[in-house]
């Protein structure tokens, strides 16, 4: 009966969404073992809050066991997967000149060499030096990226570094009116402000230009590394039921061994 | 004979009233202090006291000046955009995709340096990159080769997959 009521707003996107996943409706009604989280949904229109309504988000997606080694090892994928390292060192056979013997073998009494571009020489080739590009790219197993996820958004939630509100509009294109409103509802320095599609309102947009702390995202882009970079998570409803039923779609899908299976870039 | 005279000589001269003494009392040899060893010898090392004043003409050692870094310029805020966006967006964009800023062949893979080099030249050979960097290709060749040797000949090459 709680959880009836709990995923009325999920089920219709749930089902639009998730055409072959037809089990999911039917598997999510069934948890009544799993308290909803229930959130105030709050306003941006004035400084001073306004709680506009209550909304329950799904416990799966905001009451996980909050995993910080899967934290960290997302944190860890996010800083590492793209990072290439352009650091580069000439060989011997690559250094400019030294083809030639510089004397003979015997008979100076000089240590007998064969080129001037060899490692014991001055200005020589480096043998073991970086050489680029080296790439540093791994993938993480599906599952724990959605843990990650998962984690991140529960430990953000249980730390009330979440706020829900309605949408992101906000009645003046100052920015002095968003750093007010941060500061009276002790928001936290940083905000990161997340609607449901990337075209964001033009007054959010505007004030939180010049503020370098103070950003918007649109859903797709949520990431472990911003919501901790962050102090804190404001999302719109929309927001949060587009992750809700994305996160949800991800844990109940059919195809799990094949989002498993080892990454192979020609197979993505 | 001689040696039980000498003996008998050597009775008569000790005089038990008159005993060699170092201190009457030991509480007076640790009052006197600690036995100096070493006399005269000067010690340059500085063991205690403050610092020496150093003359401000000498010249310091250089030290480059400190320049934190912006945490919140537009590429650090943002790190990390679009990584779940085949989670949270299109299923069929996987994050391999978005490596716009990296070369072509290093997109997505990882390997030794041996492995990528290979990887460049499949891509490459049949492209203007031979005839546009003639050297930079024949470098590569040869280093190709170079791997090869020392890779298979002097290094553990791992089990085979027969």
């Amino acid at each position: 009966m709680l959880c009836s009521n709990l995923l009325k707003s999920n089920l219709k996107q749930l089902s639009n969404c998730l055409k072959s996943y037809s089990n999911v409706a039917a598997v999510e009604g069934q948890k009544h073992y799993l308290k909803p989280r229930q959130v105030w949904i709050e306003n941006l229109d004035t400084i001073d809050e306004k709680k506009l309504g209550l909304i329950d988000l799904h416990p799966d997606v905001f009451a996980a066991n909050p995993r910080i080694d899967i934290i960290h090892q997302n944190v860890r994928w996010q800083s590492l997967y793209r990072y290439v390292s352009f650091a580069h060192t000439k060989v011997r056979s690559e250094v400019r000149g030294g083809g030639r013997k510089p004397w003979p073998q015997k008979g100076m009494g000089k240590s007998r060499h064969s080129s001037i571009r060899s490692p014991m020489w001055r200005g020589g080739g480096i043998i073991h030096g970086p050489r680029s590009p080296t790439s540093h790219f791994y993938m993480l197993p599906f599952y724990t990226r959605v843990l990650g996820l998962t984690s991140t958004l529960s430990v953000k939630l249980a730390q009330d570094d979440l706020h829900i509100v309605k949408n992101l509009d906000i009645p003046t294109e100052e920015s002095s009116f968003m750093q007010e409103l941060v500061k009276s509802r002790n928001w936290g320095p940083s905000v990161l402000f997340v609607d449901e599609v990337d075209i964001m309102p033009r007054n959010i947009t505007v004030a939180t230009d010049e503020i370098k702390h103070m950003n918007l995202m649109p859903a797709y882009s949520l990431n472990v590394h911003s919501m901790l970079k962050y102090d804190t998570l404001v999302m719109t409803e929309a927001a949060v039921n587009r992750v809700i039923s994305k996160l949800l779609e991800a844990l109940n899908r059919n195809d799990g061994n094949a989002a498993m299976e080892k990454f192979k870039l020609d197979q993505v | 004979m001689s040696f039980v005279s000498s003996i008998v000589n050597g009775l008569k001269a000790w005089n038990p009233l008159k005993v060699p003494v170092r201190f009457r009392y030991h509480s007076e040899k640790i009052a006197k202090g600690p036995t100096i060893r070493r006399y005269g010898f000067d010690d340059n090392i500085l063991q205690k006291g403050p610092l020496p004043k150093v003359d401000p003409s000498y010249k310091k050692l250089p030290m480059p000046e400190y320049r934190p870094k912006d945490a919140w310029s537009t590429k650090r805020a943002l790190f990390g955009q679009n990584d779940y966006i085949d989670i949270l967006g299109n299923d069929k964009l996987h994050p391999t995709k978005t490596l716009y800023n990296l070369p072509s062949w290093v997109r997505g893979v990882s390997g030794n340096e041996f492995q990528m080099l290979i990887r460049k030249k499949k891509i490459f050979h049949h492209r203007a990159y031979p005839i546009n960097r003639p050297t930079k290709w024949n470098e590569l060749n040869k280093r190709i080769i170079y791997l090869y040797k020392f890779m298979n000949r002097h290094t553990r090459t791992g089990f085979s997959k027969q």
